[in-house]
């Protein structure tokens, strides 16, 4: 898209609200990310999602997520959202957000996982960038020292980030420029044929996912490749497949094989383990910007 | 919630169906409007078995063979049952090439599927359909076989038949619990033109009504993952039916969401929900809205007919219907009766 909307980039004492527009979330969870974002030179804003008194799976009713969400896009003093957690949940509300102010003073939204869906929809419907990079859990246990966690407060800047990636046995070579979209494949799967779903011609994809069954993983490789959504791509990146099941009978494919063989009949480049996952690898990813991906015998880039 | 309870009756009508060629009903129900149903099953026709997705073995086969035969039927066994490439019932190819075989042959009347499990969506597209549209068959089965039916459906108006399939016929009939044997006799009463009748009691969250409409629905994971393929549902004007298992209530919200946000559940005529085998909540995790809590979120605006405790899924009382052909769904408050018209 090359309309692409982007948020301000965050200067020192700016503001940053967090919201938990899906899973519950304890406010002590989020206590490291707060202070690390202070740290940082920003203002937390907290939600009233974060915490609170949910009793069930959510974070809030669907109203209470809602506003939540609604209330920290429309207020002008802060600058960027990050939700606490992904879960399951935004999907339940994508359709009742009111997008009018937030087109106009778009600002970065921050997640991953079920986070996907916002993602998703902020870019097939608003061509608005968004950021697919860590939440508030994987600050904890000094976590916010590593490398994936600082990304965020690169990215957050508006610094150009390089990723330097080892060789998979895998990879398919080759280097291309091109918008990057992508997330979690469950999410991405489960958008089709909704307003939130995307459009992937001539982008670079990236998918990752977590707790899978490994036929699942396939059926749902499946459904992107037959809604057409890998045969006109600049590029692939398969970030971490983690915690995969097997079924009692085996697959008989491990998830490498599996995704290279959906899309051997395509020559564009591919990488495995990139480190964009629900483990503790996970770079944060400006959605709807060029990148520049290059996958070579020694390794690979991937530069914004 | 209320214990399934059924209470079948289904009136042997024998109807006389013209064997060659699929017939086209003529019918102002846009829903069935271009439905196309395969010739009815005579005795002495050929019914060839086949494994599109997971793997069976001969002997796990033999109890359906044995009845299917009792029920006047010939079996042809397809080259992939006893095949086996891990969870498949044979590579990609080979199942490829059984099912084409079975759809060409024209000695081949009606197709069972074995088994479900995972891989029809593997083989669909590499499928041609030519022959199968000028003589179109029975094709039989349920789970995974949904991609079947919705390719079948949405693609040539064909109608099929979703029902247990070989591997859950009991290897000793006797023992088998009454409503699994009926379940599996529904079939044989479907494949030879019986016009199918279910009665099933109320649920206190049924919500009233009556409607006719062409059945379509199937197996819920399947049907999400087929969206936005070639072989997606197509619901406008039908009365969908769904079933589910092992899934968590989170996930089964958000498959019914990924439905409503793709339109398919605005314009249907009634809505069926057969057995949902739920996973529990993780600790900590409870989802705290019941399957029908689930349902009529997304379908409290609407107006149409919704019952739930359908005998369909997987579960012993399966029984089968014709997905592509119409019924008429009542709802009220004593029970509930889907029939054929």
């Amino acid at each position: 898209m090359t309309n692409m909307k982007i948020p301000k980039y965050l200067n020192t004492g700016d503001t940053i609200g967090i919201v938990c527009p899906a899973g519950y979330m304890p406010r002590e969870k989020a206590q490291a990310c707060i202070q690390t974002l202070q740290d940082w030179g920003y203002r937390v804003r907290i939600g009233a999602t974060l915490g609170g008194g949910s009793q069930n799976y959510f974070s809030g009713s669907d109203a209470q997520r809602l506003a939540d969400l609604q209330h920290m896009m429309d207020d002008d003093t802060v600058n960027a959202i990050l939700c606490g957690r992904g879960g399951y949940g935004v999907g339940r509300i994508i359709e009742y957000i009111n997008f009018s102010k937030f087109r106009k003073n778009p600002k970065w939204i921050i997640g991953f996982s079920d986070i996907t869906v916002l993602h998703a929809h902020l870019f097939s419907n608003f061509g608005i960038a968004s950021l697919h990079a860590p939440m508030a859990a994987a600050f904890n246990r000094d976590e916010f020292k590593n490398q994936y966690v600082q990304s965020l407060r690169t990215a957050l800047s508006g610094k150009r980030t390089k990723y330097t990636v080892d060789p998979h046995v895998f990879n398919r070579l080759g280097s291309v420029k091109a918008t990057l979209v992508g997330g979690n494949l469950s999410l991405l799967a489960h958008v089709t044929g909704t307003s939130s779903d995307i459009q992937t011609k001539g982008k670079i994809l990236f998918l990752e996912d977590v707790g899978e069954n490994i036929y699942n993983i396939d059926r749902m490789m499946y459904q992107l490749k037959r809604t057409g959504k890998l045969d006109k791509l600049a590029g692939l990146i398969f970030g971490g497949f983690t915690d995969i099941k097997d079924t009692e009978r085996p697959f008989g494919e491990s998830v490498h094989q599996l995704l290279l063989h959906i899309v051997e009949e395509f020559d564009y480049p591919v990488c495995f383990d990139f480190p964009v996952s629900h483990a503790k690898e996970n770079y944060a990813l400006k959605i709807g910007l060029p990148y520049t991906l290059s996958v070579k015998k020694n390794g690979v880039t991937l530069s914004s | 919630m209320r214990r399934k309870e059924f209470l079948s009756s289904v009136l042997p009508l024998g109807l006389a169906i013209p064997a060659m060629g699929g017939i086209r009903l003529p019918d102002e129900d846009e829903s069935i409007k271009n439905s196309v149903i395969p010739p009815y099953l005579k005795p002495g026709d050929l019914i060839g078995i086949t494994c599109p997705a997971g793997f069976i073995t001969d002997k796990e086969l033999q109890p359906s063979i044995d009845l299917m035969k009792s029920w006047g039927f010939n079996i042809k066994v397809g080259a992939t049952v006893g095949k086996r490439d891990f969870t498949f019932g044979g590579t990609d190819a080979e199942r490829t090439i059984d099912m084409q075989l079975m759809l060409d042959d024209p000695k081949v009347k009606a197709i069972m599927c074995a088994r479900g499990g995972y891989g029809a969506v593997r083989i669909i597209d590499r499928l041609i359909w030519d022959r199968m549209k000028e003589h179109p068959k029975w094709i039989i089965g349920f789970s995974d076989i949904t991609v079947l039916h919705c390719h079948l459906g949405s693609n040539f108006g064909i109608a099929s038949i979703h029902s247990k399939m070989c591997n859950s016929f009991p290897d000793n009939w006797s023992e088998a619990e009454p409503v699994q044997a009926d379940s599996i006799l529904s079939i044989r009463r479907a494949l030879v033109g019986e016009k199918m009748k279910y009665d099933f009691l109320a649920n206190e969250r049924n919500r009233v009504g009556t409607t006719t409409g062409a059945l379509v629905g199937g197996n819920l994971k399947t049907i999400e993952t087929l969206g936005g393929t070639k072989s997606a549902i197509q619901t406008e004007g039908k009365i969908l039916f769904v079933e589910d298992t092992g899934e968590y209530l989170y996930s089964i919200d958000r498959m019914f969401w990924n439905l409503k946000r793709a339109g398919r559940l605005s314009k249907i005529r009634g809505l069926i929900i057969g057995g949902f085998k739920i996973k529990p909540d993780d600790p900590g995790e409870e989802f705290g809205r019941t399957l029908a809590d689930i349902v009529f979120e997304k379908v409290k605006e609407y107006d149409y007919p919704v019952c739930f405790d359908f005998p369909v899924g997987h579960q012993k009382n399966n029984y089968a219907l014709k997905c592509g052909v119409k019924h008429k769904l009542v709802v009220d408050q004593s029970g509930c009766v889907l029939s054929e018209v």
